[in-house]
C-alpha cells in the first residue's frame, strides 16, 4: 500500500471534519489549512461525493462540492469528527512540545497547547512524560542571539581530548541539542572551516562588533561522526558489559561471540580511542591499532602518575 | 488509488454506523466497491483496506469466534474512533506544528498527519532550523506510553533477563529516553534503547501508584543511580576544567574547596561505584578521586586494566 494513498485518506478525514464545523469555510481556507491546492480539494470533494452508505442512492451519498467559493459538506455526520491520534503520532506530538518548552524557547502558548494535548491523551492527569535537556540556556540564548544578528563571537573553548583551551573566533550558525548535549555549528576562522563546538565544553563568550553574512542555507548539523580516510582505526574486543559502546558508537561488528565482540572503532584523534579503553578498563581489550594503543599508553601513564603521590 | 479511496470510504461509513461487528462476507456484499465473483480479488482488496484503516490508527477491531479463533466479525467503536476534544485554538496548533518540525524522535520529523487530526493549521514545509534531536525509536516509546496510559503490565528483555513492570512513564534525560515502573521488588528505572522483546498486557492491568513522581525517579546523576551501600567521594578537578566539572556535577555537592591553584576539591555522596569511576574517568587526567583510599585504590586499578 502506497504511502499517498495513506496520506490521502488522512487529508480527507481531517478535511470533512473541520468543513462540518465550520459551514461557510472558503476554498482558500481549506487549501491553506489542510495543504491543498485548489485542485487537489476538488478532486477529493468529488470523490467524497460518490461516497457514502449502503443502498448508495441520493440520500445515502455524502454531499460534497463548491459553490461559490465556499465548500459545501453535508449527510456525512459519521465523519463529523476526525480520527485520533495514534499512539506513536501523540507521543511524538507531544514530546517535541515538551522539548520546544525544555530549550527555553517556548512560549505561552505553546505552554497551554503541551498541556490541552497531554490531558486528551492521558485522560487521568498523571505526568506519564517528561523532557529534560539540561540547558545552558544563557550561552545557547546568546549564541542564538549572536546567530540570527551575523555576528561574530569569540569563545573560550576546551577540547578535552587534547585537554587543551584556547580562544576561537566563530560564526555562529545553529544551536541545537543532540543526543543530551548541547551544540552551536559554526564557521570557526581558526580551523578555517564548519565545526561543531558543544556548549559545555564552552567557557565564555564574548560577542565582537565584527558581522558576517550568514549562510543562505547552513547545512543541517550532523554530530555523528562520519569517518574519513585521515582517520584511525582500532579493533577493540568488548565484554559484555562493554557491549553498549557497539550501540553507542559507530563502530564496525568485526565479529560476534556469545561472550564477547570485535569492533572496529574509527575516530579522528587517537585519543578518542584512548579515553574509551581508559573508561573501559579491563571490560575491553585492544587487538590492533598502534597509533591507538600509543595513546592509550599515554593517557594511562598521565592518569598513573596523577594517582602516584 | 480513486477506486481504493471510494471503497475504503464506503468501508469506514459502513462500520460506524452499523453498531454492531459484521463478517467480512456481509461486508462483500453491502459495501460498494468489493468483488463480489472472485473470492481471492475480495481477500486481497479487503486485508489491503483493512491495513489501511490500521495504519491511520483507526481502532478496527476483531471479534473471533469458536475455539479455532477465526476472525469472525469486525467492528469500529465511533467513541474510540473520534479523536476526543482537546480544544486547541489555531496558534496553539501552529505553535505544536513548529514544535514538531524542530524536533526529531528516531529520526525524521513527524507530525503533518497528527495536526491535520487536531484540525490542521498553515503548513508551510519551510525548512524549519533544527533544534533538538531525541534520538530512539518512536515506534517502541508509544508502545510503552499507550501502556503507561492505559495502565498496561508490560514484559520485556533488559540485561540478560525477563522482567515483568507497572509502566509509570517516561522521560527524557541526559540523552536517552527512561522507562520508569514498579515491580515487585521496588521502584525501577530501565533505559529504553537498551530493552527489547517488549509485550504489553491489557488496559487495566495494574493500579498506579500516586507516588511515584516520574520526574523524581529520573532526576539522578549516574553515581546515584544505584543501591551500594552509601560513601562519600571526594575529587579533585585542575583548574582549567574546573568550571566545567561544576556544571557536570548538576547539583550542589557535599563539601566545595577551591584550592591556592585554582583546582577543586568536592566531596559527594555515591551509591553506584561503577558509574561513577567512569563518570570520573571521562576527566582523563583532570580529574583525581582523592578519597577513600578504597575508592582511590578502585579506580587506579581500573586504570591499569585498561586495553
Amino acid at each position: 500500500m502506497s504511502d499517498r494513498t495513506a496520506s490521502r485518506l488522512t487529508r480527507i478525514l481531517t478535511m470533512l471534519p473541520w468543513v462540518i464545523e465550520h459551514p461557510g469555510a472558503t476554498v482558500d481556507e481549506v487549501c491553506e489549512r489542510f495543504g491543498y491546492s485548489r485542485k487537489e480539494l476538488i478532486r477529493d470533494l468529488d470523490l467524497v461525493f460518490v461516497c457514502g452508505l449502503p443502498g448508495y442512492g441520493p440520500g445515502d451519498l455524502m454531499v460534497a462540492y463548491v459553490e461559490e467559493d465556499q465548500v459545501v459538506v453535508d449527510t456525512a455526520d459519521y465523519f463529523a469528527r476526525a480520527p485520533r491520534l495514534t499512539a506513536a503520532e501523540g507521543l511524538a506530538l507531544l514530546a517535541s512540545g515538551m522539548t520546544v518548552m525544555a530549550t527555553g524557547q517556548g512560549s505561552d502558548v505553546l505552554a497551554s497547547a503541551v498541556d490541552k494535548l497531554a490531558a486528551a491523551l492521558v485522560p487521568d492527569g498523571y505526568e506519564i512524560l517528561t523532557v529534560d535537556l539540561s540547558a545552558e540556556h544563557d550561552l545557547a540564548d546568546r549564541l542564538r542571539t549572536a546567530a540570527a544578528e551575523g555576528r561574530v563571537v569569540e569563545v573560550v573553548y576546551t577540547t578535552l581530548s587534547r585537554g587543551d583551551t584556547a580562544k576561537r573566533r566563530i560564526e555562529p550558525w545553529t544551536v541545537f541539542t543532540s543526543l543530551g548535549n548541547w551544540y552551536v555549528s559554526a564557521y570557526c576562522r581558526e580551523s578555517q572551516g564548519e565545526r561543531i563546538f558543544r556548549l559545555d565544553r564552552i567557557q565564555r563568550v564574548d560577542e565582537t562588533d565584527e558581522r558576517f553574512e550568514p549562510p543562505a542555507s547552513p547545512p543541517e548539523p550532523e554530530v555523528r561522526y562520519t569517518p574519513s580516510e585521515e582517520d584511525v582505526t582500532a579493533v577493540i574486543r568488548l565484554q559484555p558489559t562493554a557491549f553498549w559502546v557497539s550501540d553507542y558508537y559507530p563502530v564496525e561488528i568485526v565479529s560476534e561471540e556469545p561472550d564477547s565482540r570485535t569492533v572496529r572503532f574509527s575516530a579522528y584523534d587517537a585519543s578518542v580511542a584512548a579515553q574509551l579503553l581508559v573508561r573501559l578498563g579491563a571490560a575491553a581489550s585492544l587487538l590492533e591499532g598502534d597509533q591507538v594503543r600509543v595513546a592509550v599508553d599515554d593517557l594511562r601513564s598521565r592518569m598513573l602518575e596523577r594517582y602516584s603521590s | 488509488m480513486r477506486n481504493v479511496l471510494e471503497r475504503v470510504l464506503n468501508l469506514l461509513a459502513y462500520l460506524l454506523t452499523v453498531n454492531r461487528a459484521v463478517s467480512a462476507e456481509e461486508i462483500r456484499h453491502t459495501v460498494a466497491g468489493y468483488d463480489r465473483d472472485n473470492d481471492q480479488a475480495f481477500q486481497r482488496m479487503f486485508s489491503r483496506d483493512k491495513d489501511l484503516l490500521r495504519r491511520l490508527g483507526i481502532p478496527l477491531e476483531t471479534t473471533t469466534s469458536g475455539a479455532l479463533e477465526i476472525e469472525y466479525g469486525y467492528k469500529i467503536d465511533p467513541d474510540a474512533y473520534r479523536l476526543p476534544e482537546t480544544d486547541l485554538s489555531d496558534q496553539e496548533r501552529a505553535a505544536l506544528w513548529f514544535a514538531a518540525q524542530v524536533v526529531r524522535i528516531g529520526g525524521q520529523p513527524t507530525g503533518a498527519d497528527a495536526i491535520l487530526k487536531l484540525g490542521g493549521s498553515q503548513l508551510e514545509t519551510g525548512l524549519e532550523p533544527f533544534a533538538a534531536n531525541l534520538g530512539s525509536e518512536v515506534d517502541v516509546l508509544a508502545e510503552l506510553y499507550t501502556a503507561c496510559a492505559e495502565h498496561r503490565m508490560v514484559t520485556f528483555r533488559y540485561g540478560g533477563s525477563e522482567r515483568l513492570v507497572a509502566p509509570h512513564g517516561l522521560g527524557h534525560r541526559r540523552g536517552h529516553w527512561y522507562l520508569v515502573g514498579s515491580t515487585e521488588r521496588g521502584i525501577r528505572v530501565y533505559r529504553v534503547d537498551r530493552l527489547s522483546a517488549l509485550e504489553q498486557g491489557d488496559p487495566d492491568g495494574f493500579t498506579r501508584d500516586p507516588d511515584i513522581d516520574v520526574r523524581r525517579e529520573l532526576d539522578t546523576q549516574p553515581w546515584e543511580a544505584g543501591s551500594e551501600e552509601p560513601v562519600t567521594a571526594s575529587i579533585r578537578f585542575s583548574p582549567d576544567i574546573a568550571w566545567w566539572a561544576e556544571r557536570r556535577l548538576g547539583r550542589e555537592p557535599l563539601t566545595r574547596t577551591e584550592l591556592p591553584d585554582g583546582s577543586l576539591e568536592v566531596s559527594i555522596e555515591i551509591t553506584n561505584r561503577a558509574a561513577f569511576i567512569g563518570w570520573v574517568l571521562g576527566f582523563t587526567d583532570q580529574a583525581e578521586v582523592v578519597g577513600p583510599p578504597e575508592l582511590r585504590r578502585a579506580v587506579v586499578h581500573h586504570i591499569t586494566g585498561a586495553a
